[in-house]
Order: C-alpha cells, then structure tokens, then sequence
C-alpha cells in the first residue's frame, strides 16, 4: 500500500503519472526497463514531485523535515504489515535506506529540496538527487493511501520487481556517483537509488509521451497474463479522411450492381413514332445541299427546289418566302441568329438575305461562282462554303461583305457549323476532310482531319463541352469521329453502319442523334461518352437528309428523300421540368391536322 | 561437410515455413484491415474493389491513399512478423467527433515454434517468475499445443471461415454513427525495433464493451485468434 502513495505524484500530468508510479512505488522504475529512451522519460516524474510538494506542503516544509522520522517509521511499519509479501518487501527496502538518507538531510534543512544543494555528505551532485528522492518517498509516506487503487498498486509491484531484477543486471553504469554514494545501501537500495536519480535528471527531457502507456500495458499484461515486456505501439500517421459521409444502411443495402443509365428504371423513353408528319414535295435529293433550319423563333425554313418556304411551328401555318429564278434553285437555307433574316443559298453562288417578318429580300451578296451547299451564321457574320471549296466569311452589316477567304477544301464544302460562342468553325468536304478553324486567324485552318474517308456533311459542337467536336462521315465512312477541337486529337469513334447525313447534340441529355442515309434511313441516338446507342428509329423511306433541332432541343425536325418532312420528340423533357416552345408547338399543333401539306 | 549441409538444410527449411507462415499472417491480417474498413464503412463502398482471395470475394480498397497507408504498415508488419515481434494486432474504430473508440478488432497471434529460441527463452527466464503468479494458465497451455501438419487448404478454409464471421458480424454490431476513422496497433516485443512512423500507445480499449471471440486459424508455427469488442449502444 504504502508504495501505491509513494507513486500518487498527483500534479503531474497523466502521463507522467504513470511512469512515476513506476518510479515511486519502485523507485527504480523506469528507466533500465526503457533503456535510454526510458531515462528521460522518467525524469518526468521527477518534476511533479516537487510540484505535488509545493502545493500540498508549502507552508509546512520544515514540520515536514521535522516529521519525517515519523513518517518513515510509520511507513515502514505499514509495510511490514501489508499482507502481499512480494511488494512490501521490495519496496520497504528502499525506504529503509533512503531513511537513512533522508534523516541526514532532513537535519541539514528540509526546505531547500529543490537546490537540495550541499550534500552534508560530500555526496557531491548526487546528494541532491537523493534528497529529491527522499523527498518523494516522505512525501508518499505521507500521502499513503492515496489515489491510487490497491489494485494498480499490485500489479506495479509486480513490475517494479521486475524492474529491480533488470537493474541490477545493469545498472551502476548510469549514474557511478549515486551507487558510490549508497554503497553501504543494499542492492535493492541502491536500484531504487539509481532508479530515483535517473527520474530526477529526466525531467528536461520528455521524448516519450507515453508513460501512462507504461501503466497500462503492465496493468493490462498482468490482467491478461501476457509477457509483460511488450509494448502496444500505434502506428501514428493518420489514416486518409473518407472521401464522403458515409451512411452505413445505404451500405448494406446497395444493390449489388450498381444502377446505371441501362437498368430500365432509368432508361428514358424516347418517342419512336413522329410527332407530325409533313409534305415536302421537290425535296431535292442532293447529300450535299442543306435545307432544312429551325429558327429561334420558332419557324422552321425549308428549301423546295426554287421554293423556301416558312412553317411556324406556333401557329401551324406556313409561307412561301420566296421563289428564285428559274435558272436556278435553293441550295441551302440558314437562320440568323436572332431568327429575323434566313440566309438562302443559290445554285448560282448567290447569297440572299431574307427578312422573314417582312417577306423581303435584304440583299444579296455574290462571290461564289459555284452553288453555296451550306451556310453558317456567326452573329453579324455569314459564312458559306461553295462548291469550289472555298469558304467565304460575310460581314452582312457592310457593303464589302466578304471579309475573309478560307481556304482548304479541294473540293464541294457540305458542312459547316459554328461553334456557339463564334472562336471556331469546323467545316467539311467532298474532300473528306474536316477542317476546324480558329475565328481569330482563317489563313489556315487550325486543325485538318483526314481520318474521315468519305464526303463529311455532318457537323455539330457539344453543347455541354466546347472542345468537342461530332463529325459524320458519307457512305464510304460511316463513322462519326468525336474531336477535341483544342488539342485535335480524336476522342472517340462511332462505327454507325450506314451514311451519316447529320448530327445534333441534345442540350439537356448527354446524347448525340444522327441520321442515317443509305442503308439504314434512320434516325440513331447515341449515349456520349458511353457511345451507347439507346435507341434506332426507322425514320424515313429513303435516306434522311436533313435534320435540325426545335429551339427548345426536344424536338428535332428531319427532312428526306421521301418528301416528307418530320418531326419526332426525342429529347423530351421529362414532365414538370418546364415549359418550352417545342411544347407550345406540339399544343398548337395538336390542334391542327395530321398532315399538312407546306406547299 | 556432407553431414554439416544436411543440417542447414533441416534449419533452412524450417526457417522458410516459419518466414512463409509469418507472409500468410501478415497477408491476412492485410485483407482483415481492408475487410473491416469496407465492413464497418470507413470508407466509402464505391472505394471497394473485389478481389479473389481465400476463395472469397475479399474487398480491398482501391483508393490510393489507403492503400498506401495500409501498404506502410504492411511492411513493417511484415518485418515484425518474421522477427516473431508481435503478440497482438488490433485496428480500432474511433468516432471521429467524440474521439470515443468504438469498436476494436483484435487478432491476438501466438508463435508455435519459437522462432529465436534463445531470445525467447531468455526473455521467460527472466520473466517468469515474476509474471507466473498474474498469468492465466490458459496462455501458457495454448501454447504447449502447437498444431502440426495443417495443409495449406485447411489454413485458408480456416482464414475463409474467418472473414465470413468479420463479415456476418455487422448483423450483431452496432450500427456506427457518425464519421468514423481507424487506428492499428501492434503488441510488440519491447525488444523489437521501432520506426519513426510507430509510436507508444494506450490500448485504446474499449470502454464498458462487450467483447465476441471469433474464430482463429493456426499455421505450424502461429496462431490467430480474433476478437472483436464493441460499445454498447444504449
């Protein structure tokens, strides 16, 4: 019992308990068990103890000097009466010769224990780590039943025997003073000595943070019976954080294949069947011509040999916009931006520009001596790609409209597409090339792909990602190439198996739609990047050759050979997610008649 | 000469069972970690890959980070393995918020066929008496039953039936709440060497757990026996 209060060490810090328990109780402790590293880590315990005698004897030192005979007889009696024979043993040894030391520096004056200076006896240094210990041990006589349970006592006797064992084995090397000086002590005395001093010097060092670790592994070890000489040692880097929240129920409970876009609770429905049909008599079966265009406003323009006619998907009705000459025929039509002006290609190299509201020609703009096949707007900027191969940027707001020649393509331009925020265009040719431009600098064409091995009419930019570019080739190519219009590489292929005519992303699905001329005469949607085909629609009787999409993007209005123009609602939005024209068109158009004739 | 190299064959061979016994510990004790990080979600499911092994489907993380982490102790506990250094392997599960240790895997490994017999006997001589009186019979007769002779089928059905318990076990644990992060410690010899990346530790025991014996799996030279503890949820 008696050594359990010398441990208490009560101010120290929990760590430091421990270990000084160690120290206290067994005097001897620590540091032979820890080697060096052991030493300044028992030096800890050292501190404390004079803490603990500042705060709770402060005022009483001298008494206590004056007491400690007392004391230490008291304690010594209470050892001899402790029943547990192995640890009273140990431990009252030491005291009984720290006693002796004790009372000699009691006499010189108890008060000073920290300088603990002179040593009455010449000890030299040594003297005053003895007097710390001697301090302790009063100062635990005193305390005594302490803190501590009898239980942790216990089992540190037990350690501390141990410890004792291991300190004679090699011991005096440490401290030659302190032994020379207890040479008339006992061995178990003088271990306790050692062990004690080496507790006082540690205190600067504290390396080892762990000496509740000790504590507890001998409390531990004795419980389970295991060799007490090991340590738990952690390993100390933390682990990564998670890289989210976890919900253990969410785990348990998912699904063992995790649910994709193809399980069929998610899969969306497309409409295969066509939302309206219309006739488009004199449709010209031309791969190379573009005309067909749904505007912004709503109105989609189509282009019948010598006709460009207006169908207003509000209202149902349709126009005749114009009527070209007879020498020649419409080869491409393209809304503005705005949807105010149709931009109408002529078989001639002509190129009109139409107020639709109006009904009247703006101008008309010549320079191709070749029928312009496709257009595109760039805002104030007008681009048309001939026959001859060339491309010409028109600058529709000044009288010399042409302000840039493009130079590429050997042979007829079919497509050309520019990408919404006006920094590239990407055009494509009999040539089988695709050329992709920089708006800022035409002289030559940023990127040039030849991976394409027939004539490449279908072009469209990703909506989601501007770099990525969706070309299509003609029959002998069949393939749709997926570009990074940045870097040029070529991202993804599609082998589509027949004629690809045309090309229109979604806005709202990661999804491609192509038409399909020869054989197939379909219309093909694409997952993107998956380049899955979620679903084929037998579109037309012959190869479709045209398409675009409804300026709300659920739409998409197709044009072939079969003069027929018509409309399928691939894209639809799912319900409640908003209201756009393409439903307003449907509305209105529900009230309408099946077929409808445009002429 | 001729008879000499018989013998250090004879040593050899058995220095190698002992070594590959101590790779097989170690590799289980590898997939128990990633076993209990996926079990008890410490990390997410999605970060879990499967891999054939033990003739199950253990999963393994695939996130870099805890591989890495995972594959560091790995190899020092490798090294403690061969060395015979490690009495106990635990991985503990502390909330994250309150610091609270909440579940705690132990896999105690007893070493059969000493391997450094001297060091060993040595550490007991000086032990033993002291510690005899606190140990429990039970440890000191375990080990006088070493089980010989086990193929290597028979291990890795008894392995199997091992991480079929870890994983049946989530049906009696408690449900973990909150965030939670892991910590392993080893019950080293305090002889054996320690790298900068281990340090001293508590016991991090749980406190007022219930404890589970699983299953253990013997090689010739180790035995693993597992135990879970966990809080009580009140």
């Amino acid at each position: 019992m008696a050594t359990a209060s010398v441990s208490t060490p009560l101010k120290s810090h929990a760590g430091l308990f421990s270990s000084r328990t160690a120290g206290g109780r067994m005097p001897l402790t620590p540091s032979p068990i820890q080697r060096a590293a052991a030493l300044t880590v028992n030096s800890s315990p050292f501190t404390p103890d004079r803490a603990s005698n500042d705060g709770h004897r402060v005022p009483s030192k001298s008494v206590y000097g004056g007491n400690l005979a007392a004391h230490f007889a008291k304690a010594s009696k209470n050892h001899r009466e402790s029943p547990k024979s192995n640890i009273a043993r140990v431990v009252s040894t030491p005291r009984k010769v720290l006693e002796l030391g004790v009372s000699n520096f009691t006499l010189t004056g108890t008060g000073a224990h920290t300088k603990a200076p002179a040593s009455p006896n010449a000890k030299k240094p040594v003297p005053v780590r003895k007097k710390t210990s001697k301090t302790k041990l009063t100062y635990n006589t005193d305390r005594f039943i302490p803190n501590r349970s009898s239980s942790s006592a216990i089992s540190n006797a037990g350690s501390a025997k141990i410890r004792i064992r291991q300190n004679h084995q090699r011991p005096r090397s440490v401290h030659g003073d302190a032994s020379s000086i207890l040479s008339s002590a006992t061995d178990d005395a003088i271990a306790a000595l050692e062990g004690l001093n080496i507790d006082d010097e540690e205190p600067v060092s504290y390396s080892r943070p762990s000496p509740s670790t000790v504590a507890y592994q001998e409390t531990l070890a004795d419980a389970c019976g295991v060799n007490l000489k090991t340590r738990i040692l952690q390993f100390k880097p933390t682990p990564p954080e998670s890289s989210k929240p976890i919900d253990l129920r969410q785990q348990y409970n998912r699904p063992l294949r995790p649910a994709n876009a193809t399980s069929a609770q998610f899969r969306r429905r497309i409409a295969t069947a066509p939302e309206r049909v219309l006739d488009a008599p004199g449709l010209i079966d031309d791969y190379y011509l573009n005309l067909l265009d749904w505007s912004s406003n709503n109105q989609v323009a189509i282009g019948l040999e010598r006709n460009v006619y207006v169908w207003s998907a509000d209202e149902g009705s349709v126009n005749c916009l114009l009527e070209t000459s007879p020498d020649t025929y419409v080869s491409s039509v393209k809304w503005s931006g705005d949807g105010a002006y149709v931009g109408v290609g002529l078989g001639t190299g002509e190129v009109q520009i139409w107020d639709v509201a109006e009904g009247v020609k703006i101008r008309s703009m010549l320079g191709h001596d070749t029928r312009v096949g496709v257009m595109g707007w760039s805002k104030h900027l007008l681009s048309t790609g001939a026959r001859s191969g060339l491309v010409f940027n028109h600058d529709v707001r000044i009288a010399e409209h042409k302000v840039a020649e493009l130079v590429s393509h050997t042979s007829e331009v079919c497509g050309l597409e520019w990408r919404s925020d006006g920094a590239q265009l990407a055009t494509g040719g009999n040539d089988n090339l695709v050329s992709i431009w920089d708006a800022r600098s035409l002289a030559v064409p940023k990127f040039t792909k030849t991976n394409h091995r027939a004539a490449v009419k279908a072009l469209a930019w990703c909506p989601w990602n501007m770099n990525l570019l969706a070309t299509g080739g003609g029959s002998y190519d069949r393939h749709i190439h997926f570009w990074n219009s940045t870097s040029g590489a070529r991202v993804n292929s599609i082998d589509t198996g027949s004629q690809v005519t045309s090309l229109r992303w979604s806005p709202h699905y990661r999804e491609i739609v192509s038409s399909s001329g020869f054989p197939d005469n379909s219309l093909s949607i694409w997952s993107y990047p998956t380049l899955v085909r979620n679903v084929e629609i037998p579109a037309h009787e012959s190869r479709v050759l045209h398409s675009c999409l409804s300026p709300d993007g659920q739409m998409l209005a197709t044009a072939a050979a079969d003069e027929s123009l018509k409309f399928w609602k691939i894209f639809e939005k799912k319900p409640g997610s908003g209201v756009g024209i393409g439903s307003a068109g449907a509305a209105a158009k529900a009230d309408r008649p099946k077929m409808m004739t445009i002429r | 000469m001729a008879s000499e190299a018989p013998e250090t064959d004879k040593f050899k061979v058995h220095k190698l069972s002992l070594k590959g016994s101590a790779k097989l510990v170690a590799e289980f004790f590898q997939y128990s970690i990633h076993t209990i990080l996926f079990q008890r979600g410490v990390y997410p499911a999605e970060d879990f890959t499967a891999v054939k092994k033990y003739g199950l489907n253990m999963l393994v993380s695939s996130d870099d980070q805890v591989r890495a982490y995972i594959k560091k102790i790995m190899s020092q506990l490798d090294k403690w393995m061969v060395g015979g250094k490690i009495s106990k392997l635990v991985i503990v599960i502390t909330d994250k918020d309150t610091g609270e240790h909440v579940e705690r895997w132990q896999f105690d490994v007893q070493i059969l066929a000493k391997p450094k017999s001297k060091s060993k006997s040595k550490s007991k001589t000086t032990t033993s008496t002291a510690d005899q009186e606190n140990s429990t019979p039970s440890s000191t007769g375990k080990e006088e039953q070493p089980e010989k002779d086990k193929t290597e089928a028979e291990i890795q059905s008894e392995i199997a039936a091992i991480f079929r318990q870890i994983t049946a076990s989530v049906t009696f644990l408690p449900q973990l709440q909150g965030d939670c992060t892991f910590n392993v410690l080893v019950y080293a010899d305090a002889s054996s060497e320690v790298p900068v990346e281990w340090g001293d530790s508590d016991a991090k025991e749980i406190v007022n757990g219930e404890r589970v014996q699983l299953r253990g799996f013997s090689t010739q030279s180790h035995r693993v026996d597992t135990l879970v503890s966990y809080r009580l949820v009140d």
